[in-house]
């Protein structure tokens, strides 16, 4: 064997293994911790970790509000200026997919990363 | 020698390049993506599907939410829009005159004489006077929940003298409709969703669409099935909201779609007493039969109208006429929480 073919062949296994490894890493990244990710008017506004306590003021554009809590490991919005209050009616989220929407506010709370999702959508 | 080695390096690479093509080919195959919005029917709208990229799915959905949007403002019965002749527009000519209007409203209406026929009356779009009545008062006792009232029996009573469906003349050759009493009003609130939500099933095949599933307030349609070709699954909400288990269990779907009728969504409340959206044209009154009615069947303007039916009926007499309907499946959710299915309705419960 020629010493400019091992050079090839090391060159090209150490290529393979960056992609490989490159391709972990993209994967590991998708299986991280559980998150409420805040939509306003269709715009992301920030992201919470389901495994942290919070209460965030979501302020909407036109001059209302959402207040959420992430307690417990789900997300909840517990009071908003709202007229309808469906969003606040709505049970605390924490499953991959479930969101909380406040149609007058167009505020949409939804659980990313929370794993598997058991259901595509719910009818109700 | 050379050349074994050289066939070798040759192999090598073949291999590597055959490998990214793979994997090349894997990242171009399309991914599930999913787009909200919420301009039509007072409520979001969910569409979940497939495409290369968000961008490429949105170009996609972007004809079908206007369609949807298309379909709100012609059921609409609330606003008029300019160049076009909607339900407002009928209900505003009442008693005076016939109004020419679009195909699909005629054809709307259709459905919903059909539908009144096949439930004996338990859901009447012919029933605006009365569901205006009920709908300022729950405004009203929703902005000042204090001061919260029902409205008056004898103003529901006179109201319900103008819900005559027999009145509402439709001329499928003119294309016009004309509601013969000066007093009544068309409210498609039960119908027209899903008759929208189907219309754009459709739709999404013919624009080749061949895995969608499409939910416009909880009104759920799929086209086809998903990508790896496994049914779509949808979760049957809890109406108990108190309660830590948010859904009941799932049902499978493929080109089929579910509709629900509920009381825990839109509601007010007087003296403590919860007063839903849904009104039960024999009473005048919000129904109190069950929670919520599920409705699994192949058109979703039928499902749409049939579940308000069920939710306006006892148990058994829904459970008799889904059994005598041909593709069509009910699921009850009861006080107690239990629920009850028809024959045929295969319902993972959640465990």
């Amino acid at each position: 064997m020629k010493k400019n073919d091992v050079i090839l062949i090391a060159v090209l296994l150490t290529a393979a293994l960056a992609v490989f490894g490159g391709m972990a890493l993209f994967s590991a990244k998708s299986t991280k911790d559980a998150e409420a990710v805040v939509y306003l008017e269709g715009e992301e506004q920030g992201r919470y970790p389901l495994d942290q306590d919070a209460s965030v003021k979501i302020e909407a554009a036109s001059g209302g509000y959402n207040i959420l809590e992430i307690h417990g490991g789900k997300a909840d919005i517990t009071e908003a200026s709202c007229p309808d209050k469906i969003c606040v009616n709505h049970r605390p989220v924490n499953h991959q997919g479930e969101s909380l929407v406040c149609l007058p506010n167009e505020v949409v709370v939804e659980i990313v990363n929370g794993g598997e999702p058991a259901m595509d959508t719910s009818t109700r | 020698m050379k050349k074994i080695h050289h066939a070798g390096i040759l192999l090598l690479l073949i291999t590597l390049l055959l490998g990214a093509a793979a994997l090349s080919r894997k990242n171009s195959q399309p991914s599930r993506f999913e787009t909200r919005f919420f301009d039509s029917f007072d409520t979001v709208t969910t569409i979940t599907g497939y495409a290369k990229s968000q961008e490429e799915f949105e170009e996609q959905t972007r004809l079908l939410q206007e369609k949807l949007t298309h379909y709100h403002r012609l059921f609409d019965i609330y606003h008029t829009y300019e160049g076009m002749n909607n339900l407002k527009s009928i209900n505003d000519a009442a008693g005076k005159s016939p109004v020419s209007v679009d195909e699909e409203i005629i054809d709307l209406l259709k459905l919903g004489t059909e539908m009144y026929r096949k439930t004996n009356g338990k859901v009447n779009i012919a029933y605006g006077s009365v569901l205006s009545v009920w709908h300022e008062y729950r405004e009203r006792g929703t902005a000042d929940p204090a001061n919260a009232q029902t409205p008056p029996e004898e103003l529901i009573e006179e109201k319900s003298l103008h819900t005559d469906i027999a009145k509402v003349l439709i001329d499928e050759k003119q294309k016009t409709v004309f509601l013969e009493d000066a007093e009544m009003s068309l409210d498609v609130g039960s119908i027209g969703k899903g008759y929208a939500v189907q219309r754009l099933s459709e739709y999404a095949k013919e624009l080749g669409m061949e895995h969608l599933l499409i939910s416009v307030g909880g009104n759920v349609s799929a086209v086809g099935k998903k990508a790896d070709n496994t049914p779509w699954r949808v979760g049957i909400e809890n109406p108990d909201l108190e309660s830590s288990v948010p859904y009941l269990g799932t049902v499978e779907i493929a080109d089929q779609t579910i509709v629900t009728s509920g009381d825990y969504q839109r509601y007010y409340v007087v003296n403590g007493k919860r007063y839903c959206h849904i009104i039960n044209p024999e009473t005048g009154m919000p129904p109190e039969y069950v929670p919520s009615v599920s409705v699994l069947t192949k058109d979703s303007g039928m499902a749409d109208a049939l579940s308000t039916a069920l939710f306006n009926m006892e148990i058994s007499e829904g459970l008799e006429l889904v059994e005598s309907l041909p593709d069509t499946e009910a699921l009850w959710v009861m006080k107690d929480g239990g629920v009850r299915c028809s024959s045929g309705f295969e319902f993972h419960e959640e465990k």
